[in-house]
């Protein structure tokens, strides 16, 4: 073997791609809405971890923040994909999305989740609502907005269900096109992976720089994103969502 | 309507008028989905596109049609055979399976799986580099050459080229999306759509990758940026990108605990890798002018493949060459040895014991580096007299104090004798 013997050969130096999970556990998710999270988001991780394994240019990590009353990472650091498993949330409480905002800012630092020494690519921001902050989260959410790698990484927001307040995921993914309204269980399994998995893939890899139509310019990855969303066919109704009849949240 | 994936057994029409049959699904792209389909008995790889995916799609279909009618530039590529019929806005096609000893590139990279050997390394870069130097001779340009589009044995080197349906005639862009770290930096600056120069940056990138484990233009420079944002992304690959073994600045230099493959490896090779490396990442190959050719990495590899023996200490592979004068392995010191100077010094062959002689030293008009036509051997009763064995199907005739003819199958000895001549127009030295 020699030179290239595995023991003594490394893997190649990847960035790593956090994906952070916020996840509205008030009480108005209790059910099925948590039920079906819980269940999706598990079921998206053997996906994540294809993308990371066979990725030569980013480690993914995973990072969970939960908030009802409070807020609380249920990741103490953020996990590789590899080893990570999701523990099933409950709900109950009220919607400290102030505090969520507040928590997450506090992480999103070089001395805090954001020191990998190879690097970090921006990050992923999945956050799941069904409702509207019971705290006043403006001036979190402000903070947060201006935090560097919240501005430059992949933002969206997955609302469930009719009552959800969009105007506040809008605030906080700053697009309309990345508040995505599921209003059934299939639904919500779906777009959580379909999220989970293509901000992934954007966001862990170079961005597509050099295809602008003038010279020395770029293009955000949050607009990747949307790209990649205004092509998909996912928010369009599927054939057998019928079937589903009258299920109710 | 929403995209549905194929179900087993689903049949699939063939614009030839066959039909395939989906066995399975096999994995999942940026573009669309693999499955193992059969087809007239036998099994097939189909790839089938996501309808939204392909941007200028009739072009893009055409285009594969094209390419399916011309036929693949050599054996290496895991080229197109037939296209389906279009179905609900999309279409696919089908080519071979890749067979299992073979290998993801980034599997490598990853370290999941090594090479056998530094010789199946090198192998490895020539098969790359002569498919590439095939497809550019047949008129063709790649267009997206990154760490996803080879699949590679690592016991032997093989490899094989896939994802070979962006391919297109030179001066033909299909729009296809190229991965920044591999783009040529005119291309990330969107000076330029991909051809066969920029492929030329984008295949030295493998090759640098495939050596050392290392992207060629991340050192120390990239590591203290704790976000690697698009903006910093079109500076250090596009408006100021700077080689981490760059000969005069040493502002990006690899680091220690995080580039330790290219730390360690760099060294390793002889001097004339590292300056050519050294040359197509320079500030001028990386404006975009005076890339080296296909042709010249062919000839360097086919070079560095000939200083490759094995360590009589270790019983190791190593290099020998003038810059190196121990094993690569164990240190232990290796005298320098007699040179074969083919074809006025274009190949050098380090004349060891196990070394070969391919086509393209024995013959004038020949390129080929893999069918042997002779070999440094041993004399079994004394192994310190060393002869070069002709293996080739023509007489060879020496020059120096006597002539000799040395017929195939007979031993030259290595001696004094200073000129072999294998034919008219083809002759090598041997330099002491």
């Amino acid at each position: 073997m020699g030179i290239y013997d595995q023991t003594i050969m490394q893997s190649v130096a990847r960035r790593s791609m956090t994906v952070f999970f916020l996840v509205d556990t008030s009480g108005s998710m209790d059910g099925a809405k948590i039920g079906t999270l819980n269940q999706a988001v598990e079921d998206t991780l053997p996906e994540l971890k294809n993308i990371s394994s066979s990725n030569a240019d980013a480690q993914i990590k995973v990072a969970v923040l939960k908030f009802d009353t409070n807020a609380e990472w249920i990741t103490p650091v953020p996990a590789e994909i590899e080893s990570f498993q999701w523990t099933p949330l409950n709900a109950g409480g009220l919607t400290a999305f102030g505090e969520a905002c507040f928590k997450l800012e506090q992480k999103l630092h070089k001395e805090a989740f954001m020191n990998d020494a190879a690097g970090c690519f921006a990050p992923v921001f999945i956050l799941l609502s069904d409702g509207a902050p019971t705290d006043s989260y403006q001036t979190q959410l402000d903070k947060l907005k201006n935090n560097p790698w919240f501005k430059k990484g992949v933002r969206v927001a997955i609302a469930i269900g009719d009552d959800t307040i969009c105007d506040t995921l809008e605030d906080f993914t700053g697009n309309r096109e990345t508040v995505l309204t599921v209003y059934s269980p299939e639904m919500l399994r779906k777009i959580i992976r379909f999220v989970s998995v293509t901000a992934s893939q954007v966001a862990s890899k170079s961005s597509n720089v050099g295809q602008q139509s003038a010279p020395d310019q770029t293009t955000t990855k949050q607009q990747d994103f949307i790209d990649a969303l205004q092509q998909s066919t996912i928010m369009e109704p599927a054939d057998d969502d019928s079937e589903l009849g009258d299920i109710e949240w | 309507m929403a995209f549905e994936e194929f179900n087993n057994g689903d049949q699939i029409a063939l614009e030839n008028g066959n039909v395939a049959t989906i066995i399975e699904k096999l994995g999942e792209g940026g573009q669309g989905i693999v499955y193992r389909v059969s087809l007239d008995g036998k099994e097939y790889a189909l790839k089938w596109y996501f309808p939204q995916k392909i941007s200028k799609s009739d072009g893009f279909y055409k285009n594969l049609k094209n390419n399916i009618e011309k036929g693949a530039p050599n054996d290496a590529f895991l080229w197109p055979k037939y296209l389906t019929a279009i179905e609900n806005g999309s279409f696919g096609y089908i080519m071979d399976l890749r067979p299992q000893n073979y290998h993801d590139f980034s599997d490598i990279l990853l370290n999941k799986v090594c090479f056998s050997s530094p010789s199946a390394t090198v192998q490895a870069g020539l098969n790359i580099v002569n498919g590439f130097r095939d497809l550019h001779r047949k008129g063709y340009s790649y267009q997206d050459l990154n760490d996803g589009n080879f699949f590679i044995d690592p016991m032997t080197g093989s490899v094989l080229i896939c994802d070979n349906d962006n391919v297109a005639p030179y001066g033909t862009n299909l729009g296809i999306k190229g991965k920044a770290r591999y783009m040529a930096p005119e291309v990330v600056r969107g000076l330029t759509r991909p051809n066969n120069a920029t492929d030329r940056f984008s295949l030295a990138v493998v090759l640098f990758f495939l050596f050392f484990r290392n992207h060629p233009l991340e050192g120390e420079r990239l590591v203290r940026i704790p976000c690697l944002t698009e903006e910093l992304e079109l500076k250090y690959f596009g408006l100021e990108p700077l080689f981490i073994y760059d000969s005069a600045l040493q502002a990006n230099r690899p680091m220690r605990g995080i580039h330790d493959n290219v730390i360690r490896l760099w060294p390793l090779f002889p001097k004339f890798i590292q300056e050519l490396f050294q040359k197509v990442f320079s500030k001028d190959c990386l404006s975009g002018k005076n890339r080296p050719t296909d042709n010249e990495w062919q000839i360097a590899l086919t070079n560095l493949k000939s200083c490759i023996v094995t360590c009589p200490n270790c019983n190791d592979e190593t290099f020998i060459d003038e810059s190196l004068g121990k094993c690569i392995n164990c240190g232990c010191p290796i005298p320098k040895q007699r040179i074969l100077e083919c074809k006025d010094g274009k190949y050098k062959v380090v004349l060891f014991p196990g070394n070969k002689l391919y086509r393209c030293h024995t013959d004038s008009t020949s390129d080929d580096y893999q069918e042997v036509t002779g070999q440094v051997i041993a004399n079994p009763q004394n192994p310190k007299l060393w002869g070069l064995k002709n293996l080739s199907d023509e007489c060879w005739n020496t020059e120096g104090k006597e002539s000799k003819m040395i017929p195939p199958g007979g031993v030259l000895l290595i001696t004094r004798t200073s000129r072999i001549v294998f034919s008219a127009s083809c002759s090598a030295e041997i330099i002491y």
